[in-house]
């Protein structure tokens, strides 16, 4: 089954869509799904032109396909189990939040938020990622716990913060503080990053830009070698964060 | 003139001695009559269980430390979220939900009635502000004087009358309802980086003992005539080999009141360990279970723990100190000058923990080993145990062995050693949890006398009608049914009006806040008291006159007056 929603033209277009009933799960079945704009519920009708192709007997064949002013859409694909959604554009904050099996794809740039604890599946950004990419949430002590999350593109700061089990791959460069709070899992980040990985106790974060400001509470370990894109490269390892006895490894780009 | 009648009602109300009758009843004015004029609004109950509405004798729902807690767990905000709808406001929050959000969830399980278990008299205003929004429930606080400077230098003096004297001064000042001792002395002893270890210990630098603050506080609240005893929260909070400190304890309560204990222990399931360490640690309700059923002067709630998410706030420092060392996840403490302090950390129970399956079992076990169940009320001590929306499947447990068996398989297979629960078949039946959860509250209170917890003519029409045939049910069987309908009450009326109906709220409702204020003759008034004065404005960083919490607010505060015999 092929779910198309287009947007349709509407007075207040920045006003933002909270849009969590998004996911392939609800359209099995013709539920009235509903969103809200603002602080008012409307219809799904109300805000897309909805065209429905096909079949499905389970989530696992439903695929969602979002298309037109998508940029101000919030939550899409959040706690989403099965099946896949596409996004022709941009996507708005909190996209595939707590997702734990499916597939998203964006083809424009993510807003803040993108994966938040996510427990698995797949996203996949092929456009530029705001802040807190695959990030926890404020004041939980674990964040990302499975999956997979790439951005083609950059990400913000505190990409990947509190990672605790899977993978982020940034292909381009991070903000500030990527990583911060790792418990586990791997990180890797293309470009270049400022800060990575302060107090982190476990997992691995790869970098293959240049860091810069690193933290001086890393120990050097020594070098690995690591194939990345095709070509192998010379890694400064480092271990830490010391200040907060972690056993957590940080690799950097060294030739 | 506003007249309500219900009709068919299954009633059980336990002070006023019915056990379950079917019977109408007629509100005029929000308050009980004979009889209602002609067409005056009928409600059907059709047969229904109907109780008094619900009094929560021990909760922690408003005030500095709950809203810490709520600065302090964003991610407790995110769950239990609810949408503005109809009256309803938005409301957020598990553990330590948003006052709204406290307020409908307490409405909709048929609670009118709440205690906040621990306020510090110096910011009291907050937590009258929070009461003002919580608008559901008529609200109580208890004031906390564990730490209190001029009550430990009256008890250093060994000066009931002048102690009487402070209680009654600082409950006016602060509009409190009653003494509220947290782990006496030890808050004070937190202070200087320690703690008291047992009844004996001396408080650092005062020189006087818990068991003084305690005999002390008991003789000063019974020589105010104050409608409620002295509250108490043990000291050695959760660690293990506990038990005997509360029996130490309950051995120092007199029996002074005939109308009531002389003395209320909170949340006793986190005072009931044996053992020496976490490992070792086991049951010991059937001790204090035992002392409790020896002693009419003693009340306790029982502080259950449910499996799952909660945080846990307290005033007493220390021991929240030590949960920070074994958790070593977020904490935060805080000491209120002169008075008291406090500690927050969220918490996890798993089923997986041995730990937390003892301290599962020991609450349960105290509910049903305390034969007289005036004498133990339901409570988790909201949020500690566990948030009070878990209230109905504490009902379920202690009315079906059959679903404590199903819950046995559940948890840690160990449990079974340490505990005695599983040998016990005593199933409470609806009248033990009309007294467990309204009747011995109002009692124990003593706000029985104003109207509150049962429905003789002239009380207060607070009625929760939930949608359970007792003559139909076999709650043993259907404990789900059970749980389902002490979730959801069919009718919650307040004053007379109905405020929730199947778990909507329907109204916006203005609640009340009951303090007590003991008259006191002229020689004890200590605005009057030069040294107190003196010393007020010495030690305190703020003026005295600006320390009593003004009347706006409470827009709708309504005091129990006392005579004190001094």
């Amino acid at each position: 089954m092929r779910v198309t929603l287009k947007t349709r033209a509407r007075a207040k277009p920045r006003i933002p869509i909270e849009a969590e009933t998004i996911i392939p799960q609800n359209f099995l079945q013709k539920n009235d799904v509903r969103v809200y704009e603002g602080n008012k519920e409307r219809k799904l009708e109300d805000i897309f032109f909805i065209t429905i192709e096909g079949p499905a007997v389970s989530p696992d064949q439903v695929e969602i396909v979002l298309t037109g002013d998508t940029g101000v859409i919030k939550r899409v694909g959040e706690y989403m189990n099965a099946g896949r959604i596409i996004v022709e554009g941009d996507i708005g904050m909190h996209c595939g939040n707590f997702m734990s099996a499916g597939e998203i794809i964006i083809r424009g740039n993510a807003d803040s938020w993108l994966g938040r604890e996510m427990r698995g599946g797949l996203i996949r950004c092929e456009g530029n990622a705001a802040h807190y990419c695959g990030a926890g949430y404020r004041g939980e002590k674990r964040g990302m716990r499975g999956g997979t999350l790439e951005v083609l593109g950059n990400a913000g700061d505190f990409t990947a913060e509190y990672l605790c089990s899977g993978e982020v791959h940034i292909h381009g460069n991070c903000g500030d503080l990527p990583g911060v709070e790792m418990r586990g899992g791997v990180l890797t980040i293309g470009g270049d990053c400022t800060r990575p990985c302060g107090n982190m106790t476990g997992g691995t974060c790869r970098i293959f830009g240049a860091a810069h400001q690193f933290l001086p509470t890393f120990r050097r370990n020594g070098t690995e070698d690591v194939e990345y894109n095709g070509k192998r490269c010379r890694m400064a390892a480092f271990r830490g964060d010391v200040a907060n006895r972690g056993k957590g490894t940080v690799l950097v780009r060294e030739d | 003139m506003t007249d309500l009648l219900v009709k068919n009602a299954y009633v059980i109300d336990p002070l006023s001695g019915i056990r379950g009758e079917i019977m109408d009843i007629a509100i005029r004015d929000g308050k009980i009559v004979e009889d209602t004029g002609s067409g005056a609004p009928v409600i059907d109950a059709g047969g229904c269980l109907t109780f008094p509405g619900g009094i929560d004798s021990h909760s922690h729902v408003c005030g500095t430390k709950v809203n810490f807690g709520r600065y302090m767990s964003p991610e407790d905000m995110r769950a239990g979220r609810t949408a503005r709808k109809g009256v309803m406001r938005v409301t957020s929050g598990y553990s330590v939900p948003t006052t709204f959000g406290n307020s409908y969830r307490y409405s909709t399980m048929g609670y009118t009635t709440v205690l906040e278990g621990a306020m510090a008299p110096l910011e009291a205003r907050h937590t009258h502000e929070e009461f003002t929004a919580t608008p559901h429930q008529d609200m109580l606080a208890n004031t906390l004087f564990d730490g209190n400077w001029a009550i430990m230098e009256a008890v250093r003096d060994k000066d009931v009358k002048r102690a009487a004297a402070i209680v009654a001064w600082t409950l006016d000042a602060v509009k409190g309802f009653a003494i509220k001792l947290t782990n006496p002395g030890g808050t004070e002893a937190w202070g200087w980086g320690k703690d008291v270890h047992s009844v004996r210990d001396e408080v650092p630098y005062f020189g006087v003992t818990p068991a003084e603050i305690i005999e002390t506080m008991i003789r000063a609240n019974e020589l105010l005539n104050l409608p409620h005893s002295v509250h108490i929260h043990c000291n050695n909070l959760g660690v293990p080999g506990n038990y005997q400190t509360t029996l130490d304890t309950i051995d120092l309560a007199p029996d002074l009141n005939r109308n009531r204990q002389s003395l209320y222990l909170t949340h006793v399931q986190f005072h009931s360990y044996g053992g020496s360490t976490w490992r070792d640690i086991s049951s010991k309700s059937e001790d204090i279970a035992r002392a409790v059923n020896s002693r009419p002067q003693v009340a306790i709630d029982m502080g259950q723990i449910m499996f799952g998410r909660t945080t846990t706030m307290t005033a007493d420092g220390p021991m929240e100190w030590k949960l920070y060392m074994l958790h070593h996840n977020k904490w935060s403490n805080h000491d209120v000058e002169l008075e008291t302090g406090s500690g927050i950390i969220p918490v996890y129970y798993g089923r997986k923990s041995l730990v937390n399956c003892v301290m599962w079992a020991i609450g349960l076990e105290l509910a049903l080993l305390i034969n007289d169940p005036w004498q133990c009320m339901l409570a988790t001590d909201n949020p500690n145990g566990a948030p009070f929306v878990k209230y109905p499947e504490i009902i379920a447990l202690l009315m079906s062995s059959r679903y404590r068996d199903i819950e046995r398989s559940a948890i840690d297979p160990r449990t079974e050693h340490y505990v005695p629960l599983f040998a016990i078949d005593r199933e409470l039946d609806w009248y033990d949890i009309a007294v467990m959860t309204r009747a011995a509250q109002a009692k124990a209170l003593g706000i029985e006398r104003i109207g509150k917890g049962h429905l003789a003519e002239g009380a207060e029409a607070d009625i929760a009608i939930y949608p359970l045939k007792p003559d139909e049910l076999d709650p043993a069987a259907d404990y789900q049914q059970v749980m389902a309908g002490f979730a959801k009450t069919r009718y919650t009326i307040k004053r007379g009006r109905v405020v929730a109906r199947n778990g909507e709220v329907v109204v916006e409702g203005a609640n009340s806040t009951i303090w007590s204020r003991a008259d006191v003759p002229p020689e004890y008034d200590l605005n009057r008291d030069a040294e107190f004065v003196k010393k007020f404005e010495q030690y305190y960083t703020v003026r005295m006159r600006n320390y009593p919490v003004q009347d706006i607010y409470l827009p709708r505060g309504y005091f129990i007056s006392t005579e004190a015999s001094l």
